[in-house]
C-alpha cells in the first residue's frame, strides 16, 4: 500500500504480504493467522493451535483476501507473496461474528459452574465480537454432561464447540487415537473411540487446548476459579526433561501446573504425571528445625550440627551428600562448603524408572537436576549412591551432611547410617530425615528462586511462587547458616540466590556467563486473558 | 475568615490586609490577623440560639403526640402538618428493641442462602460473590454435587458478618439468585469474633426462618423454568 518498496529484495525463503494495509514479511509457509499475529492483529480462532496440525473446521478465522471470491480461513491459508488480506472489512467481520453466533446456538452457557470461565476463548470472543443477546428461541440440543472419559478427564459434550483440538492432541502428541467425533450437524458430539478411554500419559493436554470448558481435569475441577489464581513461571521437577510450566497458585499453595511454551524443551505440552508433582509440595513438609526428633530452633539446631560436624571432621569421617532432586544453587553451595570441610562428596538421586520413558517428553530419570549435580561435581561425579553405600559399609564415615531426603541405599547401609550423625537439609520429613540428628527445613522447588539443569544440559531458571512453610528457608541459605555456624572460616556470605548464581556460573564451566535474568513476580491470571 | 479562595487570589483588595512584604521573597508577607469581635468570643449569642433549639424540641416531645407503635412499624406516613395540628409528632423516640421502626423494602439485613425445591442450597459455588466482595468476607469451598444436573455446590459457605460492609454487591453478582440480603435480620452482637461467621446451614436456615419464600423463583437463563426445552 503506502509503504515504500523495500530497497533490498527480501531473502528467498520469506514472503511479503499486506494485512489491513500494513506490509509484513514472514518465513515461507507461515499461515495468514500467524502473519497477522506478528502485526498484533489477533484473528479470532477456535480450532487452530500452533502446536497441532490444521483442521480448519471452526471457520472462526475467516478473512478476505483480494482476488479471492470467497472468504478464506486464515489458519489454513498459507501466506503468499503480494497477498492482500483484510480482517476488518465488513464482509469478513460479519462472517466471524455470525460464525460465533452459530457456535453459541447450542452452547449451554453454564459459565457459573464451568471451570473454564475466566480463561475461556468463547467467552473472550463473545465480548470481542458482539456481546449481544441471543436471537435463538428454539430449545437447545441436549448432550451428555459430566461424562467420565478417562482417569483424569471429564467431558461436558454440550459445551464442546467441535474444534477437534483434543482429538489432534491425542493423535499427534500422545500418538493414541482415543477421541472421535460421532453424528453430524448439531448432533455432532465428541466421544471416545470404540473400546477406548481417554487414558494416555499426555491426556490432560486436551484440557489445556480445549478452548471451552468441555474437558476438565478431575485433579483441578471445581477447586479454584481461573481468575482467582496467580501464575509463576517455573520448571517441572518430575523428571530430567524439565518441561517449562506455570505454577498456578493461591493462598500460598499450588493448585495446578500447566505447560509453558518452550520450543526447545517441551513445546506446548507436558505429561500428566508431571502435573501432579505439585501435590508433593504440601505433603509431609519439614517446617521447623528438628534436633534428635524434637522440634527446635535454628540456633540450637545449627549449634548441635556444628558440634557434630567438628567432631567428625577431626577424624576425617565427614561425608557430604548432594542431591539430584535439589536445585543447582543449594547443591553448589553445599559442595563449596564440603570443600572447605575437606569432606568426601557423594550425590544421590531417585532410582530411574525405565518404564515411564518414551521418545516424547517423559524420561526414565525422575530427577530434575542430575545433569546439574554432575556439572557441579565435575571429577567427583562418579561418587554416586553406590560409592556412598561402599563408604558407609566400610565404616569410614562418622557423620553425614545430606541434601534432600532420597537415599536409595540397601537396608544394611541405612542401618549403618542410623548409627551415624546425620545432618539433613530437607524439605520433607521423609525416609532418613526422620532419623536425622539434626534436620534443617529448606524450601521446595516452587518456593524459592533457583535453577535446574535438564537432560540436555539446559540451565533453566525457576521462580518463587509462594513462601516456604514455617521456618524453612531456601536451600542455599540453610547452607550459608550451617557454614557460618560450623566453619566461619569458609566465609559463606551469600545474601541472595543471585549471589550464589554469580559464583556458581563463574565456577562451573558449562554455565559460564549465564544470566540470572529478571526477577519474576506472580501474574494475576484475571489479567491474562484466555488460555487454550 | 478570609481564606485563600479563588476570588482573593485574583482580587488583592479582598484578601487579608497586607502590612509588609519581604524584600527577599515577595511571597512572604506580614498580614493583619482578623480576630472575632468580643461579642462573638463570649459565644453568648450561639449559646442562646442552641438553648432555643433544645427548648423547642423539648416542647415538641413533651406536649406533642407520638405516632402509635403499630403505625410506626408499618411505616405509615406522618399526619400532614396543618394549622391546628403542628408537626410536633414528627419527632419520635423509639423504644428499641421493644418497638421497631419501619424498614424500607430494600433494607439489607443478614444474608440468607436460597433453597432449591428439594431444599438443597441453590448456590452453585460459582465464586462470583467472593470475587466481588470488597471486604473479602465470603469463604466458599466448592465440591462436586451428587445431582448431575447441578454439578457444583458449596461444601463450605461462610460469611463473616463482622467483616461484611453490607454493600450488597454479592447479591448483585450472583447469577442464580442464590444469595439475598432481604432477611430483615440485624447482625447479632457476639462475644467472640468467630461467632459472627455464618455457616452454610445458618444462612440456609435464615431463609426458612424469616417467613419469606425460602425458594428462589428465578430461573436459569431467565426464560422460564423449561428454558432448555
Ligand atoms: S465454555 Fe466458556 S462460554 Fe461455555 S460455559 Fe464454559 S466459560 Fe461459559
Ligand atoms: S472437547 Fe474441547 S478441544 Fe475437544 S473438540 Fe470439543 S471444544 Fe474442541
Ligand atoms: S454485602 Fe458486600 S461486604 Fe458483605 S458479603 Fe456481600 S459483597 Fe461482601
Ligand atoms: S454468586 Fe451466588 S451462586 Fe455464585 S458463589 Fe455466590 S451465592 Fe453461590
Ligand atoms: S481457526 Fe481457522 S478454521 Fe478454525
Amino acid at each position: 500500500m503506502s509503504d515504500p518498496a523495500p530497497t533490498t529484495p527480501p531473502p528467498p525463503d520469506t514472503v511479503t504480504l499486506t494485512i489491513d494495509g500494513t506490509a509484513v514479511t514472514v518465513p515461507k509457509g507461515t499461515n495468514v493467522l500467524e502473519a497477522a499475529k506478528t502485526l498484533g492483529i489477533d484473528i479470532s480462532a477456535f480450532c487452530y493451535h500452533p502446536g497441532l496440525s490444521i483442521a480448519a473446521c471452526c471457520r472462526q478465522c475467516l478473512v478476505s483476501i483480494e482476488k479471492n471470491p470467497k472468504l478464506q480461513p486464515s489458519c489454513q491459508q498459507t501466506a503468499g507473496d503480494g497477498m492482500v488480506v483484510r480482517t476488518t472489512d465488513p464482509q469478513s467481520t460479519l462472517a466471524r461474528k455470525q460464525m460465533l453466533e452459530f457456535t453459541l446456538v447450542n452452547h449451554p452457557i453454564d459459565c457459573p459452574i464451568c471451570d473454564k470461565a475466566g480463561e475461556c476463548t468463547l467467552q473472550k470472543l463473545y465480548f470481542d465480537h458482539d456481546n449481544a443477546d441471543s436471537r435463538v428461541d428454539v430449545p437447545k440440543v441436549e448432550k451428555p454432561k459430566v461424562v467420565d472419559l478417562g482417569p483424569h478427564i471429564v467431558l461436558d459434550a454440550e459445551r464442546c464447540i467441535l474444534c477437534t483440538r483434543c482429538i489432534r492432541v491425542c493423535d499427534e502428541v500422545a500418538d493414541s487415537h482415543q477421541l472421535e467425533m460421532i453424528n453430524r450437524g448439531d448432533h455432532q458430539e465428541l466421544t471416545t473411540a470404540p473400546g477406548q478411554r481417554l487414558d494416555n500419559p499426555y491426556s490432560i493436554n486436551t484440557v489445556d487446548v480445549c478452548p471451552v470448558g468441555a474437558l476438565t481435569a478431575k485433579d483441578f475441577r471445581f477447586t479454584m476459579r481461573a481468575w482467582e489464581l496467580d501464575s509463576t513461571p517455573s520448571v517441572c521437577h518430575g523428571c530430567a526433561t524439565g518441561c517449562n510450566v506455570e505454577i498456578h497458585h493461591k493462598n500460598d499453595r499450588a493448585w495446578r501446573l500447566v505447560p509453558r511454551l518452550n520450543a526447545e524443551v517441551n513445546g506446548h505440552w507436558m505429561c500428566d504425571e508431571g502435573r501432579f508433582t505439585y501435590h508433593e509440595l504440601r505433603e509431609g513438609r519439614l517446617a521447623a528445625p528438628v534436633v534428635d526428633g524434637l522440634p527446635s530452633s535454628w540456633d540450637k539446631a545449627l549449634g548441635t550440627a556444628a558440634e557434630k560436624i567438628a567432631a567428625a571432621q577431626a577424624g576425617g569421617g565427614l561425608a557430604v551428600v548432594l542431591s539430584a532432586q535439589a536445585g543447582n544453587e543449594e547443591n553448589y553451595a553445599l559442595a563449596k562448603l564440603a570443600t572447605a570441610w575437606k569432606a568426601q562428596v557423594f550425590w544421590t538421586a531417585r532410582p530411574h524408572r525405565p518404564e515411564r520413558a518414551d521418545d516424547k517428553l517423559r524420561d526414565a530419570d525422575v530427577n530434575p537436576n542430575t545433569a546439574g549435580v554432575k556439572a557441579i561435581l565435575g571429577g567427583a561425579a562418579d561418587n554416586d549412591a553406590a560409592a556412598l553405600e561402599a563408604a558407609l559399609t566400610a565404616g569410614k564415615v562418622k557423620a553425614v551432611v545430606m541434601l534432600g531426603y532420597d537415599l536409595p541405599l540397601s537396608e544394611g547401609a541405612l542401618r549403618h547410617l542410623r548409627e551415624l550423625d546425620l545432618i539433613a537439609l530437607a524439605s520433607h520429613e521423609r525416609g532418613p530425615v526422620k532419623h536425622a540428628a539434626v534436620a534443617l527445613p529448606i524450601a521446595a522447588w516452587a518456593e524459592t528462586a533457583g535453577s535446574v539443569t535438564n537432560r540436555d544440559g539446559k540451565l533453566q531458571r525457576t521462580h518463587a511462587a509462594f513462601p516456604p512453610p514455617g521456618q524453612a528457608v531456601a536451600g542455599w541459605e540453610a547452607v550459608v547458616r550451617l557454614g557460618q555456624a560450623a566453619s566461619p572460616a569458609a566465609k559463606l556470605t551469600w545474601a541472595h540466590g543471585r549471589d550464589v548464581w554469580k559464583d556458581m556460573t563463574a565456577a562451573v564451566a558449562p554455565w559460564k556467563g549465564a544470566p540470572w535474568g529478571r526477577e519474576v513476580r506472580p501474574l494475576q491470571l484475571r489479567f491474562a486473558g484466555s488460555r487454550g | 475568615m478570609a481564606g485563600h479562595g479563588h476570588e482573593e487570589a485574583h482580587d488583592e483588595t479582598a484578601g487579608p490586609k497586607v502590612l509588609a512584604v519581604s524584600k527577599v521573597s515577595p511571597k512572604v508577607r506580614t498580614i493583619a490577623v482578623v480576630r472575632p469581635s468580643e461579642h462573638d468570643v463570649t459565644y453568648l449569642e450561639a449559646a442562646r440560639k442552641g438553648l432555643g433549639v433544645t427548648l423547642r424540641h423539648f416542647m415538641k416531645n413533651f406536649f406533642g403526640k407520638r405516632r402509635p407503635a403499630e403505625a410506626l412499624a408499618k411505616g405509615e406516613a406522618v399526619e400532614p402538618r396543618s394549622r391546628f395540628k403542628p408537626a410536633w409528632n414528627e419527632i419520635e423516640t423509639i423504644q428499641y428493641p421493644e418497638e421497631k421502626t419501619h424498614y424500607p423494602e430494600r433494607f439489607r439485613g443478614l444474608h440468607r442462602l436460597m433453597q432449591r425445591e428439594d431444599g438443597n442450597v441453590r448456590c452453585v459455588a460459582c465464586m462470583c460473590c467472593p470475587t466481588v466482595c470488597p471486604a473479602n468476607c465470603i469463604t466458599i469451598i466448592p465440591a462436586e454435587s451428587d445431582d448431575k444436573g447441578v454439578e457444583k455446590k458449596p461444601a463450605v459457605f461462610e460469611i463473616d458478618e463482622l467483616r461484611c460492609v453490607v454493600c450488597g454487591l454479592c447479591v448483585e453478582a450472583c447469577p442464580c439468585d442464590a444469595i439475598r440480603m432481604d432477611s430483615g435480620v440485624h447482625a447479632k452482637p457476639v462475644e467472640n469474633r468467630g461467632d459472627a461467621i455464618m455457616t452454610r446451614e445458618l444462612l440456609l436456615g435464615l431463609s426458612a426462618d424469616v417467613g419469606k419464600d425460602p425458594q428462589s423463583t428465578a430461573t436459569q437463563g431467565g426464560e422460564g423454568p423449561d428454558w432448555r426445552g
